[in-house]
């Protein structure tokens, strides 16, 4: 059972769905610090190449504490070495690039063909000095509800990590990054980052601009919005999501009116969380599901990431209007397990880099919504009150405006990065192009179109002259249409689900 | 040393005088590197490309998800085929029959019956049906694990036992077809290249008699041995390295990653391939001249040393069919050679004493089957052909 609270936060962070990244193997840089070897790696079948560097957990003090960063590389298929690696940053903050290898290595294969794919766990995830809190956060997710935890499980978390967590923030990671490049003897890199990972990236180009060939950012997260602002793009990925449904023949016909209909399940949670027998979606014993607004809703939103859990969401949110809430557990039972997320990071960077800086007014501007409300931001308030706290560098929320070849990508029903995320960053780069796709979610490289353009932007770097037409081709939203799928069913959907219960 | 030079100087003359029969030892290394690029050009599209193939559907328009599916994996449907190709596939008709039922049985939960319906035995649409097979098959694996989801059960529990295989091979070492065929070839050339040099200037110049002028000569056998075996195993080097040479280049036109395959000859592997090939040219060329002298006739002479060119193709393909693999077969000549080539093209660092073993043991062979070549030489038995 795990986490029903981890997981609720990670509605509100921005989840890399998709792997990427990566570099090559070079021979030149064998100092003591380096260590690089075959390897197997969960969910590849062929040996790839481990590596950690040691680097100082400050870098302010070189002679003091010394940490681990774990990274590993994706050897091109191609082993002629003439191309530049890609550097994967991952997302989060929080998740850990080289557990993201496996998925990385299919989705990326197409740009695997030619380069060497590098991913570093950041300092905080992974095998780089994890910072996660275990078992005081693991809790039942379909007895407890995510409004459950409190000040003493963020406390105990804390407990649980070790070293300077002052030392823990994007920009150190992005000096480790930088000194794996040089230790695996790049002179430059091309970067890949997704949702945090984008954030990671323009650090990236602020600092060491010159390490950088060019650069992708998918689904941007730029400095000037802070991490957790996410009711209105939240609300408007699944408004849009309506809309779909709507504009779709047989969506419309099936769930003519989906918006009262969820208008009415939350009404009725917020008046009281409601209980009924299940039996455990893994275990298969009765037990008791508990379903509040909060989890309703960010179950709901979780599903908002990507095209193919979007399609349950019509039936769910209908199912729950007729009373049934298994399909809820149904979805909650995939997210079990957590989401690779290493929380003690990702506080660590949301609390002290992203939250101070949400002024009363965006706040007020964001909760205005009809969707979650408030709902990430005082899941982070909670977390935040009690988080030590420590001062960015000045610097660091300086506007990038690096002159390097950038395409920035973003999925029109996104609903953590907007594309209006993009076109900040768009407009603030002098050599920069933002695409939206119009049928995507978070992620464009997901899609085997938008791998394709990420790797033709790579052979070209020039973002202004892509082929980008097959985001056309992308087929619109479609959705579930009935518990069977297919069409509507002609029998009573209260009963079909009592009897299946029994 | 003098008439060593004299002598070879007289061999490679004549070697190099008929241009065209010099072409025709060199046809191999200019052949091979062609063969090879057809060869995986037409191995690579038929792995990777998914040709456009046409199904007569009946009964289209009750799964459009379906028919969906199968056209992004260029699954298309009959009414569209190209008119240049529409003969074609009304020959394989291939059939695809969606139920009329198949909207009711999916909302009822009733399992739906297709019928494909094709010339099973047809070669050329092992392929169409198989990814036909597939596509329907996870288009139905999709919807049952969503009809699962929301019926509250957790989809995980349909993998109950997950297999996380590893792989111990290299990386590089998935282009075994090429490295394979290249290695048998490059042993071929070795040992084929020298070849109508060898005969001709051992039983041929017995036949023109120039060959008892030339022991008439106050020359050692020795000398007029070692000069023939020069130029017989220098034509067989040259032609290995316009093989290898020309095999980089022709590389360059195949696209192998598509296949997740990498193939490259660097300057390295070059010279290691060298070092490993040039004794085995010697070695040829002092058995084929050995062979060449037995026979009574210039054309016995080319039947029998055709026969040794059995040798370097069949050890290659018995070690391969040998698990266990003795550790003396590493040592001797040939197969310790064929081996460590293995190596090589699959990445492995080399295992120098084993090369220098085998090459040894290939010189000291040769040396052994030149100074037994000398030895015959002077007897007249030989010379005439008398024995």
């Amino acid at each position: 059972m795990k986490i029903t609270w981890k997981n609720l936060f990670t509605t509100s962070l921005f989840i890399t769905v998709a792997g990427l990244s990566h570099t090559s193997l070079a021979e030149s840089a064998l100092n003591q610090q380096l260590t690089l070897e075959s390897c197997h790696v969960k969910g590849i079948r062929q040996q790839v190449q481990c590596g950690t560097l040691v680097v100082p957990e400050n870098y302010a003090e070189a002679d003091g504490t010394k940490i681990n960063i774990n990274f590993v590389v994706l050897p091109a298929i191609d082993n002629s070495k003439e191309k530049q690696p890609l550097m994967f940053l991952a997302g989060g903050p929080g998740q850990a690039a080289a557990e993201l290898s496996g998925q990385i290595y299919t989705g990326f294969n197409e740009i695997r063909k030619t380069r060497d794919l590098l991913l570093i766990d950041q300092r905080g995830t992974g095998k780089s000095h994890p910072l996660q809190c275990e078992e005081s956060l693991e809790l039942d997710p379909y007895s407890s509800m995510p409004e459950d935890f409190s000040r003493t499980d963020i406390e105990q978390c804390l407990a649980q990590l070790k070293g300077d967590l002052s030392q823990y923030n994007s920009e150190n990671a992005i000096r480790d990054f930088d000194a794996v490049r040089q230790a695996l003897g790049h002179d430059q890199v091309h970067i890949y980052g997704g949702s945090y990972g984008t954030r990671a990236g323009l650090v990236y180009m602020r600092m060491f601009p010159a390490s950088i060939k060019s650069v992708v950012l998918d689904s941007v997260g730029p400095i000037e919005v802070p991490i957790g602002l996410f009711g209105k793009s939240a609300e408007q990925s699944f408004v849009q999501l309506l809309n779909n449904c709507q504009n779709d023949e047989k969506c419309a016909k099936q769930y003519p009116n989906l918006a009262n209909e969820f208008a009415e399940v939350t009404a009725k949670l917020s008046l009281a969380p409601v209980s009924v027998e299940i039996a455990h979606p893994r275990l298969g014993t009765d037990i008791e599901f508990n379903i509040s607004k909060e989890k309703f809703i960010s179950t709901i939103q979780m599903q908002l990431y990507s095209m193919q859990t979007r399609s349950l969401v019509p039936l769910l949110i209908h199912q729950a209007y007729l009373g049934d809430y298994k399909p809820l557990a149904g979805l909650i039972a995939q997210s079990e397990g957590g989401m690779g997320i290493y929380i003690g990071l990702h506080f660590n960077i949301v609390c002290n880099e992203d939250f101070p800086k949400i002024t009363a007014s965006m706040k007020a501007a964001d909760v205005d919504n009809n969707f979650a409300k408030g709902m990430s931001l005082d899941m982070i308030g909670k977390a935040c009150a009690v988080w030590p706290k420590y001062q960015p560098s000045a610097d660091f929320y300086q506007t990038v405006t690096a002159d390097i070849p950038t395409l920035i990508m973003s999925g029109a029903l996104d609903p953590v990065t907007p594309a209006s995320n993009g076109d900040k960053s768009d407009k603030n780069l002098p050599n920069s192009h933002h695409i939206i796709s119009k049928n995507n979610a978070h992620i464009v490289a997901s899609t085997t179109c938008g791998i394709s353009i990420v790797n033709e932007f790579l052979t070209l770097q020039s973002p202004k002259d892509l082929d980008e037409s097959c985001l056309a081709e992308i087929p619109d939203e479609s959705f579930m249409l009935g518990l069977n799928g297919g069409a509507a069913p002609v029998v009573n959907m209260v009963t079909t689900p009592a009897k299946v219960k029994e | 040393m003098m008439q060593l030079k004299a002598l070879m100087v007289k061999e490679f003359k004549e070697a190099f005088r008929d241009r065209r029969a010099l072409m025709v030892a060199m046809s191999m290394a200019l052949l091979m590197p062609v063969m090879i690029m057809v060869m995986l050009k037409v191995a690579i599209k038929e792995a990777v490309d998914n040709p456009a193939v046409y199904v007569k559907y009946t009964g289209e328009q009750h799964a459009p998800k379906l028919i969906k599916a199968l056209q992004d994996e260029n699954i298309l449907s009959f009414a569209d085929v190209p008119e240049d190709e529409e003969r074609n596939w009304n020959e394989r008709n291939i059939e695809l029959t969606i139920p009329d039922t198949f909207v009711a049985d999916m909302a009822a939960g009733k399992p739906i019956e297709l019928i494909l319906r094709a010339d099973y035995n047809e070669k050329s649409l092992s392929s169409p049906i198989r990814r036909i097979k597939d596509i329907v098959r996870e288009h139905s694996l999709t919807i049952g694990y969503k009809r699962l989801l929301v019926r509250g059960i957790d989809i995980k529990l349909l993998q109950p036992i997950k297999l996380l295989e590893q792989d111990t091979s290299l990386p590089s070492s998935n282009a075994v077809m090429i490295s394979l065929i290249l290695g048998v070839y490059l042993m071929m050339a070795a040992f084929m290249s020298g070849l109508p040099v060898a005969i001709d200037s051992s039983a041929g110049e017995r036949e023109r008699n120039v060959l008892e002028m030339l022991l008439c000569q106050p020359v050692s056998t020795l000398k007029i041995v070692l000069a023939k075996l020069s130029c017989a195993s220098s034509i067989a080097i040259i032609s290995i390295i316009l093989m290898l040479v020309l095999t980089s280049v022709a590389m360059n036109f195949v696209d192998l990653t598509k296949i997740g395959a990498t193939f490259s000859i660097d300057a390295s592997t070059f010279a290691i391939l060298l070092l490993l090939l040039v004794p085995i040219c010697f070695l040829a060329a002092s058995l084929q001249l050995l062979f060449a002298f037995q026979a009574k006739s210039f054309k016995e002479a080319q039947s029998t040393v055709t026969m040794l060119i059995m040798a370097p193709s069949f050890i290659p393909f018995a070690l391969m069919m040998m698990d266990d693999k003795p550790a003396w077969v590493e040592w001797l000549p040939i197969s310790g050679q064929s081996l460590l080539m293995e190596d090589v093209f699959k990445g492995l660092p080399i295992d120098w004493s084993a090369l220098l073993f085998s090459s040894v043991a290939t010189i000291g062979l040769t040396v052994a089957l030149v100074l037994i070549l000398a030895k015959r030489l002077t007897s007249e038995k030989v010379v005439m052909s008398l024995s």
